[in-house]
């Protein structure tokens, strides 16, 4: 058969790799797999680092806190267990980003869950009823930004702050007047069973909640690095032309994302008022930040295209330890403005190795 | 100062990327207040120098003197100071300013912010003026065309009194006529003690426009001689490429006269009521000038663009979306392949199968060893110069880039490729191979549409060929002997 090669004319190939000197390109190629090995495993340094700071710390001299260690084990349950919310959307929303889009209402809709959730079993719902339909609540939430930013063409900035401040609103609307959350009180007791699901040892002194969360980052690792899914995703973040033209329906992809941001929100809101036994409607606020700061510390560019899960991960738990570590050492009122000073250093560093240099 | 005859003396120029050697001891001079052109197959190294000569990119040995002196810019911002101002492909002005504004953009006269009419803005005027009468200093930027926002850009550059101007094909997103009037600035420039190094792949305008010309391959020095000692195109390209290509298109018979797309009375904003139909099989080139509505037509069909009228594909009606018009059986290759073709961040193997996901992967999980293996298939078949299938998309020249979006497109099974300015900024090499590669698709059954706005890709290679100027379809052809280009470019310019 003519296949499609004979009868080009062209035999050689320029190849410009031959008219170099072996020995430049060894030099070349290892200075570059170098600046590659920084950019892929610098940000595990950063947290083994942070890490290690903190647990060398003397804290049994601060007198803030009454607490062990910071590698004790009742801390490292601890942390993980306050790592539970940004750990379960994390993922989630770092797919998100790398297809380009951004969701800032993240954190109201994890405070709306969280109250919900907490007015059904306080209102005789079992756990799992009072679960799926807080679940579904949060995919339909996450489906309204979907359509604003995705039919409606909003810019997902805009829509998303829109949002942001309607799901808080409506979660301080179903609070009763004169409460600072939905929580038990003479009349009506929260069932205790509540705090089961964030609390409760199952395994290795971790609760459910956990657990979830760590099953929810492996599919989500899955489905960035083998489905579809993720690879539209990034294709819609790396180029948005060339994938509509290429026949893959941003709308429907990026609308699905939306709908599984908002899910996983609910789920981290449900696993934060099982915590705290109640329904705080403000209990999500900052989460979009946080998430935001783990998904760049993960090297997911914000313009999209490229990031991963597994990393993000990590970014969250760097976040986590920042939080925690710094709230054994300082006083309260500087913790804020100290985990904000941490992390523009982290984002600063990240910015400086991740980045490509201009001139080559 | 003495003025140097040289302009610019390069010695021993070179430039490492990791793994590749992209400009290898290169050395030639420019004379002065000549147009110097520069050609070479892609990959051969122009860009590299360019972006050097701009400040874009250090080098990494070698000298530069610019009118006798160490030349060594830090920025495109320093080369511009030091007398080196380009013309890039994307032009650098403000639609939403007016000519006047954007001619001292930058460097305004201001007393406590606000701009002050000066000297300045007089003489710039004035050298627009001189190189172009009809541009008036009032008007918005956005109202002028393409040619004449580089006009207003070479304007500003010679009231810079920038010794050298490069020019980066400059012609290649402009109509026939506009081009006449470009080249006659271009010219004038000599005058105007200007320096121009032209960069274009067409090469009858080197023959019109240069008086010297260097040859570059494979990052290589090859020859710079006057224009005048040059005896024709084949000898250029002989120095490019080092060898002769030349196709001739042989008419010849459809097998199957089945007509498989129908288009009926298309219109939209840009397409005005446009009917014709494809036989199975068949290579149909459409030709116009740039914006005729070659690109619009071709994202209709495709449904990327909304219209009003019916296609009939395989006698189905289509519906206006990508995604379904893939599904049916039709490709696009878009026009521009970085920006509408490639994903530059994803590697060969993540852009070859992307538009038929559904034949590598099952309940939506990638299968990576399929995908590995497709992705080598056309690495070979379709002789991407790589050297693994994991190699990024956005390190590959243009040739090689384009033959990925070819890949993807095939990838997608599709019965109608379309194919949007195929050769666009590709060497004559790649070139060639692309078009053997569409007689060979056509071969096995394939259709095959081509819009281009190069005459001789469409005469060489289609069976039928249909005019369009300004959104209308004016005139339909089998290729054949009586073709003759005379009269096609009548029509294309608006003749009857």
């Amino acid at each position: 058969m003519d296949s499609i090669t004979t009868g080009v004319s062209s035999k050689e190939q320029p190849n410009v790799t031959t008219i170099l000197k072996e020995s430049t390109i060894l030099q070349m190629d290892r200075s570059a797999t170098l600046r590659a090995n920084i950019k892929r495993f610098y940000i595990y340094i950063v947290l083994v680092l942070i890490v290690l700071v903190f647990s060398l710390m003397k804290l049994d001299q601060v007198t803030f806190f009454e607490r062990g260690h910071f590698l004790s084990p009742d801390s490292i349950i601890n942390l993980l267990r306050s790592a539970v919310p940004i750990l379960t959307l994390s993922g989630a929303f770092t797919l998100l980003m790398i297809s380009g889009y951004i969701d800032l209402s993240v954190g109201s809709a994890m405070s709306l869950a969280a109250v919900v959730f907490a007015w059904l079993i306080l209102n005789g719902f079992s756990f799992l009823p009072a679960f799926v339909i807080t679940l579904i609540l949060g995919a339909i939430l996450g489906s309204l930004n979907g359509y604003l930013v995705m039919k409606l063409r909003i810019t997902p900035v805009i829509a998303t702050l829109v949002t942001l401040s309607l799901f808080k609103g409506i979660a301080l609307l179903i609070v009763p007047d004169g409460s600072s959350a939905i929580k038990g009180s003479a009349e009506k007791v929260m069932p205790a069973w509540i705090n089961d699901y964030a609390r409760k040892d199952v395994l290795l002194g971790l609760p459910w909640a956990f657990w979830v969360a760590v099953l929810v980052i492996l599919l989500l690792v899955i489905v960035q690095r083998k489905t579809l899914l993720g690879k539209y995703a990034t294709a819609i973040g790396g180029n948005r032309i060339a994938a509509d033209l290429s026949g893959i329906n941003a709308v429907r992809i990026v609308g699905l994302l939306y709908v599984m941001v908002g899910f996983f929100a609910a789920l981290a809101g449900m696993a934060r008022a099982s915590y705290m036994s109640l329904g705080d409607p403000l209990s999500g606020d900052g989460m979009e930040l946080d998430c935001i700061i783990a998904v760049l510390l993960g090297g997911t560019a914000f313009s999209g295209g490229e990031g991963s899960v597994a990393k993000t991960v990590v970014g969250a738990l760097i976040i986590i330890c920042v939080t925690i570590g710094l709230m054994t050492v300082i006083p309260a009122y500087w913790q804020t403005m100290a985990k904000g000073g941490v992390l523009v250093a982290a984002v600063t560093l990240n910015h400086l190795l991740v980045r490509e240099k201009a001139k080559a | 100062m003495q003025p140097t005859e040289n302009v610019l003396e390069i010695r021993d120029l070179v430039k490492d990327f990791p793994g590749v050697r992209a400009v290898d001891n290169v050395s030639f001079d420019i004379k002065r207040n000549t147009v110097h052109c520069l050609v070479g197959e892609n990959g051969a190294g122009k860009s590299t120098l360019i972006k050097i000569l701009t400040g874009v990119y250090d080098r990494t040995s070698g000298r530069i003197l610019l009118n006798g002196e160490e030349y060594n810019p830090r920025n495109p911002r320093d080369a511009k100071q030091q007398g080196m101002s380009t013309l890039f492909q994307e032009l650098n002005v403000v639609d939403q300013l007016t000519v006047e504004e954007n001619l001292t953009l930058g460097m305004e006269d201001t007393t406590f912010g606000f701009t002050r009419k000066t000297d300045k803005i007089n003489r710039m005027v004035g050298v627009l003026n001189s190189i172009e009468p009809s541009i008036k200093p009032r008007q918005l930027v956005s109202s002028l065309s393409v040619a004449q926002k580089q006009i207003v850009e070479i304007s500003r550059a010679v009231a810079a009194e920038s010794d050298i101007i490069i020019m980066d094909e400059p012609t290649a997103a402009i109509s026939e006529s506009e081009i006449a009037r470009l080249f006659n600035i271009i010219k004038g420039l000599r005058e105007k003690n200007v320096t121009v190094i032209y960069i274009s792949h067409r090469l009858d305008e080197i023959f019109e426009l240069g008086d010297y010309v260097t040859v570059l391959r494979d990052g290589k020095h090859i020859e710079t001689k006057p224009v005048a000692e040059i005896q024709d195109r084949s000898e250029l390209i002989k120095m490019m490429i080092g060898k002769t290509v030349f196709e001739q298109y042989t008419p010849r018979e459809i097998d199957c006269p089945d007509t498989i797309l129908e288009v009926k009375h298309l219109s939209n904003h840009r397409l005005n009521d446009i009917s014709f139909d494809v036989s199975a099989g068949e290579i149909v080139g459409f030709y116009g000038l740039v914006g005729a509505g070659k690109t619009e037509l071709a994202r209709a069909i495709y449904g990327a663009d909304n219209y009003e009228g019916e296609i009939v594909f395989k006698g189905q009606k289509l519906r206006p979306s990508p995604e379904k018009a893939i599904a049916a059986g039709i490709a696009l290759v878009p026009e521009e392949r970085r920006s509408q073709g490639l994903f530059t961040i994803l590697t060969i193997r993540g852009n070859v199968p992307v538009m038929n996901m559904a034949k590598i992967s099952r309940k939506g999980f990638i299968n990576d060893a399929t995908e590995r293996k497709v992705t080598s298939e056309y690495v070979d078949k379709l002789k991407i110069a790589t050297n693994s299938v994991e190699k990024e998309a956005s390190k590959l020249s243009g040739g090689n880039q384009q033959k990925v979006v070819l890949s993807k497109c095939l990838f997608a099974d599709a019965d109608l490729l379309m194919l949007d300015e195929p050769t666009r900024g590709i060497d004559v090499g790649a070139k060639s191979e692309i078009y053997n590669l569409i007689r060979q698709l056509s071969r096995e059954g394939k259709t095959i549409i081509i819009f281009s706005s190069e005459l001789p890709e469409v005469m060489n290679i289609c069976d039928s060929i249909y005019l369009m100027y300004d959104g209308n379809l004016k005139s339909t052809m089998r290729n054949g002997c009586d073709v003759n280009s005379e009269s096609i470019l009548h029509i294309v310019t608006g003749g009857e």
